[in-house]
């Protein structure tokens, strides 16, 4: 009975990627914009928690407008994976240029240079981070922690795609404990995102004046193994368009204070991502549960 | 002192450390230089804890390279060893 349902998964998922591929952008865009419609009066718990983020983060006072960001932010992270899903062809080649304004800073891009520097990239759940992923890839094959699908057909699907932008997922439970490290040790990027609730493994951060619990799994790669820490953000711009843009890099010297160190790269990355999603609050993923008090 | 006694030494001192970095309790009733770091259960955030903890306590930098290479407890004492703990 499960093999049955993966099959009719798979060939659901191979209908509509063959309408993604084909079908015009613009209709892709209506799709997708459709789809995330029926998210947003389906999933009522997902909506109301977006709404409460938004009014907690006080980027929005008002429950209507916040209502009105936590919807366009649905439709945002919709045409996320339209788009990264055709990002392949948009980016292939030269054709980047006219998709993406890149923005690298001459210190990160110095490391991005260098074979023998790796580099830990940090962003958040805004914009299309898939996006940044692919374009910085041009530079250092990239690897990241994706959460495999429960359809085996369907992952290997999700894994041809995204082979061909030199990024190479490791598992959420990867059993190998080191593979993060070996990633680093290859001098490539990995690229992670910060801004998840990290439970009982977490450090409580401030993040628009309220405590997150927040990874500590970036300052602690980069303090352990010394290599440079940038934040990434990918404005969306208009109809495959992107601002790429990162940080300057961010870097400690071991004090001794292990704890001071962790929660000095956190508040960085935190303020980091608080000026990015003030700029456009709409293309910030609101709908997962950051805060759980 | 001898590397023995270096080795029993560092074998101690790792104990402590790695108690006093795992999140979930964990049975450290067998440790010995042929433990292997996977099988006392440590997950990667506690595995970097326990390496940045290493470097602290003993003054030994260890080299990005040189944090893939461990298999089991002796890999990590050799290498401080090899490095002069």
């Amino acid at each position: 009975m499960k093999a049955l349902l993966h099959i009719i998964e798979f060939a659901l998922a191979r209908v509509l990627l063959f309408f993604f591929d084909h079908l015009p952008y613009r209709l892709n865009c209506l799709i997708s914009k459709g789809a995330a419609n029926l998210w947003w009066w389906v999933d009522f718990r997902r909506r109301r928690v977006a709404r409460d983020n938004i009014l907690r983060s006080g980027v929005e006072t008002d429950p209507k407008r916040a209502r009105a960001i936590a919807k366009r932010s649905i439709q945002v992270f919709s045409m996320l994976v339209f788009e990264s899903l055709r990002s392949d062809k948009f980016l292939e080649g030269e054709k980047w240029r006219d998709h993406v304004k890149l923005d690298i800073k001459p210190d990160v891009l110095e490391v991005l240079k260098d074979p023998n520097q790796g580099l830990l990239m940090a962003a958040g759940h805004f914009g299309n981070w898939e996006i940044a992923g692919h374009l910085l890839s041009r530079y250092k094959p990239i690897a990241g922690i994706a959460r495999n699908m429960n359809n085996p057909w369907i992952e290997k699907l999700v894994q041809s795609r995204k082979a061909r932008a030199r990024f190479r997922p490791i598992p959420k439970y990867d059993s190998n404990s080191g593979r993060l490290m070996e990633v680093l040790n290859e001098k490539q990027i990995l690229a992670l995102l910060f801004d998840q609730h990290a439970g009982s493994y977490g450090m409580m951060i401030d993040f628009f004046g309220h405590p997150a619990a927040t990874y500590k799994t970036i300052p602690m790669l980069h303090l352990v193994t010394r290599t440079p820490i940038c934040y990434v953000e990918c404005i969306r711009t208009g109809p495959m368009q992107f601002e790429v843009t990162t940080s300057h890099l961010i870097q400690k010297t071991l004090s001794g204070n292990k704890d001071e160190e962790v929660r000095s790269i956190l508040e960085q990355l935190n303020q980091h991502l608080e000026t990015t999603i003030r700029k456009d609050p709409t293309q910030y993923l609101w709908a997962h549960r950051r805060w759980r008090d | 002192m001898n590397d023995t006694s270096k080795e029993e030494e560092l074998i101690a001192k790792l104990k402590i450390i790695i108690e006093g970095c795992a999140t979930d309790p964990i049975d450290l009733s067998n440790f010995s230089t042929s433990t292997k770091v996977q099988e006392i259960g440590l997950d990667s955030l506690t595995i970097l804890d326990m390496f940045y903890d290493i470097e602290q306590e003993t003054g030994i930098s260890i080299e990005q390279e040189e944090l893939v290479d461990f298999r089991t407890v002796g890999d990590i004492t050799t290498l401080l060893i090899n490095k002069g703990a």
